[in-house]
């Protein structure tokens, strides 16, 4: 059974659109995506959404499935996403090498981290399975992997006190940013780009505002006097984007994680700017419902079928790398790639749900052969 | 006493950096206070071995066998891919948590793949090298790696040369990164080399990006008066 368009799904199809224009650096559609205009990102709503569909995964007070159940659940979605991640690695590096090899030119095996593939292969390799090693804009399936790792933890604490898990995430939220605590990459020395130990709260977040009851029922209680309160500050913040209205990052005191736009370590103006930002923008949402629901369905088929299209969305948005190299990157091929990509998500979002609506059909007859 | 050169790297070596001042290393180094690098931009750690730390962590052998009693903490913050626009974002937070002595910023290739305009790089670049100067934090930048698929492209050609002029305008150490990898290339091809393929030349230019850093470095720290050693002994230089 396909589940109705909703509001979730319209979003995260939203986030996906976005993510796949906004990792083709240059694209002139770039502009047009909230990341031009906003210090959060699609990333941002994306793991905020993941956390809220884990709510519906978990269930409300009266009706909630053993424990056991969830933790192979989400066990077996951890399982999933780092099959899909270690696929679309394989997939990203064989485009680069095909091209490299193709156009006689190294410099395509070093971009988005890719280098240590081909020049150390073998403690590389270990890397990549071990998801220590991480592609560029291949980088945000390995966070969500060890999120859904963390999430029967995250289940079992709201099962049984709801009340401890949004001080326990933002305590190590604190920590990580006071310490600060960093995840290193192996074998090539660095860091993950996106930090599991603070991009946690985030999730929490999505998790602990999805619950009608806590801090999402107060937060459904008080959504007007808070629209009132996040419209300035995201006002603010798209001043503080385009003209750069914030203190300069060496004036901040210790500990200055807490004070910079840092996406790594999703930093407190990151968060209170998207927490500002979902306030404002879930407001739209019964609107483009009445005005554009071929939109909304279009975008909630994206959002309902969304490890499959961020797959494919991945895969392209490199292709579409690719091809501004190989064709010197201009708004017709930007539009070309753009038309492509999105109508290729959305045969990748249908064809999973054609398969479950014929599921059960008789079998087309066959035409008789002469 | 300039760092060394290996004899594959020697080819490349009367290539390798312009010469300017490095007053914070410097200050650093006669205090006797360790040397924090901040290495950035696209791929200042990808290449062979680099379970070992990569060509970052030989630069660190290398400075510290060049100077006694250097103590030299290297920071990895480099995405391989990233542009110099990205870079800069992420120059600044990283300087505000880490207060380095000296950036690396190895900047332009990616950019020149794919045509970022020249005057918004400049302006990128430009603009990130004097907050650093204001900060007193030292930069040397590392240049365009040289591929032959490149050699005839115009724009990467013009991006090459504007990071030449930046480095001349701003008085930083720019690592020539191209002229050294393509007198390796040159010298592969007239049989005096010990890459001939373009594939495993770009592996080893990063063996020699580290000794060619190291040298800028100590270059800039003790000054231009030092004569490296190995010039004397170089191969004969490859005709063009």
């Amino acid at each position: 059974m396909i589940r109705q368009a909703n509001a979730v799904d319209f979003w995260r199809g939203l986030a996906l659109v976005m993510i796949f224009v906004n990792h083709i650096p240059g694209n002139y559609y770039g502009r047009f995506t909230h990341a031009s205009y906003s210090i959060s990102d699609s990333a941002d709503l994306f793991v905020f959404l993941a956390g809220w569909a884990l709510r519906h995964l978990v269930g409300t007070p009266e009706r909630q499935p053993p424990t056991w159940y969830l933790v192979l659940r989400l066990g077996g979605r951890a399982v999933t996403l780092y099959a899909a991640q270690i696929m679309i690695t394989m997939i990203a590096l064989a485009m680069l090498a095909s091209v490299a090899i193709l156009r006689d030119n190294p410099l395509l095996l070093e971009w988005h981290n890719a280098a240590a593939v081909f020049h150390d292969p073998i403690p590389t390799h270990v890397g990549l399975a071990a998801i220590t090693h991480q592609l560029g804009y291949f980088d945000i399936l390995p966070l969500y992997v060890v999120l859904m790792v963390m999430a029967p933890g995250i289940a079992i604490v709201d099962r049984f006190a709801p009340n401890l898990l949004l001080p326990l995430s933002l305590l190590i939220y604190g920590i990580t940013l006071a310490v600060p605590i960093s995840i290193p990459t192996w074998p090539v020395d660095g860091q993950w780009f996106f930090n599991p130990l603070a991009w946690q709260l985030v999730f929490v977040l999505g998790f602990v505002m999805a619950r009608p009851t806590g801090i999402g029922g107060v937060v459904r209680q008080h959504i007007v006097p808070i629209r009132i309160v996040a419209l300035p500050i995201l006002i603010g913040f798209v001043f503080v984007m385009r003209y750069g209205w914030w203190p300069d990052p060496t004036w901040f005191p210790q500990p200055r994680l807490f004070f910079l736009f840092d996406k790594t370590f999703v930093t407190p103006p990151r968060v209170i700017q998207f927490l500002a930002l979902v306030a404002v923008i879930s407001v739209a949402y019964p609107t483009i419902q009445r005005y554009g629901p071929r939109l909304v369905d279009f975008l909630s088929m994206l959002g309902r079928n969304s490890l499959y299209v961020f797959c494919v969305g991945s895969v392209l948005s490199l292709a579409g790398q690719i091809l501004r190299y190989l064709y010197r990157g201009d708004i017709v091929i930007d539009t070309v790639v753009v038309i492509f990509g999105i109508a290729m998500m959305a045969v990748t979002a249908w064809l999973p749900e054609w398969r479950e609506r014929v599921k059960g059909r008789p079998a087309p007859k066959l035409a008789p052969s002469s | 006493m300039p760092a060394p050169f290996s004899r594959d790297c020697q080819v490349g070596s009367t290539a390798t950096a312009s010469e300017s001042p490095l007053p914070n290393v410097a200050a650093a180094l006669r205090d006797k206070r360790k040397l924090k690098i901040l290495a950035i931009g696209a791929s200042p750690s990808a290449g062979r071995r680099s379970a070992r730390g990569g060509h970052t962590g030989e630069t660190k052998d290398i400075l510290q066998q060049a100077i006694r009693g250097l103590d030299v903490e290297m920071i990895n913050r480099g995405v391989s891919g990233e542009l110099a626009a990205q870079a800069a974002i992420r120059i600044r937070n990283e300087v505000a948590l880490h207060e380095p002595e000296l950036v690396l910023w190895q900047v332009g290739t990616n950019d020149a793949l794919i045509y970022v305009p020249l005057g918004e790089l400049e302006q990128t670049i430009v603009e990130t090298l004097r907050w650093l100067k204001e900060r007193k934090v030292d930069v040397v930048l590392v240049g365009l790696q040289y591929v032959d698929r490149m050699a005839q492209d115009d724009h990467y050609r013009l991006v090459r040369e504007l990071i030449r002029k930046i480095a001349a305008q701003e008085n930083v150490i720019a690592v020539r990164r191209y002229e050294a990898q393509r007198l390796l290339a040159q010298a592969a091809d007239s049989g005096g080399g010990l890459v001939p393929d373009e594939f495993q030349r770009s592996e080893t230019g990063y063996v020699c990006l580290s000794q060619y850093l190291a040298r800028a470095i100590t270059l800039g720290v003790f000054g231009g008066n030092l004569r490296p050693r190995e010039l004397q002994n170089l191969p004969p230089r490859p005709q063009n």
